[in-house]
């Protein structure tokens, strides 16, 4: 039951039906133990350049290793003189693989020299397709928000200028409604002009009536004096005047 | 070599060709360049089936990035290409082309039945027509299996003799003998391609036999 070689899911548990001393103890040695870090994220960056290689298969540390005690020329007179103890001695054999071996060498040499650098740059190119996908994002995002931030001081400052506006708005409405009042002033005026006109009017007129009426009544009265004798009278005198008239008239002449 | 038993390190060595991504959004070069190409193939593969067709994307990416691996690694000198012999090549292709033939006859036995008769024949054809297509569904294991067998294997087999004659003409002939590695160069940018072609065709194949049964 304690033993630590059953497996991880059946343990616990089994483990757990032990006392509290005894299950805690061991099921301490069936955790995992924790080797790394738990945490997901940040990872470490990467380091900027891979290792320094030297002929693209030898890292440079060896170089460094061995230049305190041999100088520049130390890993190469080694690497020649491997090469040749083991040729000399037979201990690598010169067979048909080695031709092959020198085809096949040459053409991955001859490969990676060519196109080496232009693959390195295509996987630099997706990364920096992917991180400049993501960025274009963020300053899109960055762009819009500044935008935005325009826009609100803008519309502070608008916000700001509203005295004005009720300034404005409430002269033109002062103004309105002094016109409505001079208007309706001039309306009245007219109104009790009117109607004075007409008492005028109607009292000239009656005092034209008066008077004409008053004449009439003289004319009348007049003629209905002139009595016929009178009428005589005065056709008699107007023929003796027409007469006296005619003489001192013809004499004039 | 050098009487120490490296075969476990040789056994172990391609495992360091391919690095595990890693748990980052931005990988190292190689990283990215195989993640880019792992992609690549999945897509190419998948685009031409069904929804059903993408539960074999592991099956079937995972399989061309081993034959790939084990074809151009066979190139090297002192390596052995497991997939010259046919045993593992018929072990690989068998099984998966009944696979595919198995599926089919499962899901839709009338539709895949009916790939036997193509449209369009004459009747009098008919029977003649359907033996045909029969034998030819049943060779298709063989077919897969051997075509890379004989591939591969033709390939070594020339690499290794051109190699050998150039070789024992160097002492006789130097001159015939820097012609024949002049051919051993061409035959080696040959290998490097039917290496990768072969590798390929074993995929596209068995997806069109999918392809056809699901």
């Amino acid at each position: 039951m304690t033993s630590v070689l059953l497996s991880p899911p059946a343990a616990p548990a089994l483990l757990r039906s032990l006392r509290p001393a005894a299950s805690v103890g061991v099921l301490h040695v069936v955790r995992p133990i924790h080797t790394s870090q738990q945490r997901l994220a940040p990872v470490p960056p990467l380091p900027e350049k891979g290792g320094e290689v030297r002929h693209g298969l030898i890292p440079e540390e060896f170089f460094q290793f061995l230049y305190p005690k041999t100088g520049v020329t130390g890993p190469y007179m080694l690497g020649t003189g491997l090469l040749l103890y083991f040729l000399s001695k037979e201990i690598y054999v010169v067979n048909h693989e080695t031709v092959a071996a020198a085809c096949i060498l040459s053409v991955i040499i001859y490969g990676i020299k060519k196109y080496g650098a232009d693959v390195a740059a295509f996987a630099d190119k997706l990364n920096e397709e992917k991180i400049a996908k993501v960025t274009a994002i963020k300053n899109n995002a960055i762009k819009d928000l500044e935008a935005a931030i325009e826009q609100e001081k803008k519309e502070q400052w608008r916000a700001e200028g509203r005295s004005y506006l009720f300034d404005a708005k409430r002269n033109n409405i002062a103004m309105l409604l002094e016109a409505n009042y001079r208007e309706r002033l001039l309306t009245v005026y007219n109104e009790v002009k009117k109607r004075l006109d007409y008492q005028v009017a109607m009292q000239n007129l009656k005092h034209q009536k008066e008077q004409d009426h008053m004449i009439q009544w003289v004319e009348k009265n007049v003629v209905q004096s002139i009595t016929p004798q009178q009428q005589k009278e005065s056709i008699a005198k107007c023929i003796s005047d027409l007469k006296a008239l005619s003489k001192s008239a013809q004499v004039a002449v | 070599l050098l009487g120490i038993p490296l075969i476990l390190l040789s056994l172990l060595f391609p495992a360091l060709l391919f690095p595990s991504p890693g748990n980052r959004w931005v990988n190292s070069r190689l990283s990215t360049i195989q993640l880019w190409l792992l992609h690549l193939i999945t897509k190419q593969l998948m685009i031409p089936l069904n929804k059903n067709g993408h539960k074999w994307a592991l099956m079937l990416t995972s399989l061309m990035v081993m034959l790939l691996t084990i074809n151009l690694l066979g190139l090297l000198p002192y390596t052995f290409t497991p997939t010259t012999q046919l045993s593992m090549n018929m072990a690989l292709a068998f099984p998966l082309w009944l696979a595919t033939l198995l599926t089919g006859l499962r899901n839709k036995p009338s539709a895949s039945l009916a790939h036997l008769l193509p449209e369009g024949t004459p009747t009098p054809l008919i029977p003649a027509l359907i033996l045909i297509e029969t034998t030819s569904l049943l060779i298709r294991p063989l077919a897969l299996g051997v075509r890379l067998t004989a591939n591969l294997t033709a390939g070594h087999l020339l690499i290794q003799l051109i190699s050998t004659a150039s070789v024992a003409l160097a002492p006789i002939l130097p001159a015939v003998s820097i012609l024949t590695m002049a051919i051993l160069l061409l035959l080696t940018i040959l290998e490097v391609a039917v290496a990768m072609i072969q590798a390929y065709v074993f995929v596209l194949l068995l997806s069109l036999y999918l392809q056809e049964n699901i």
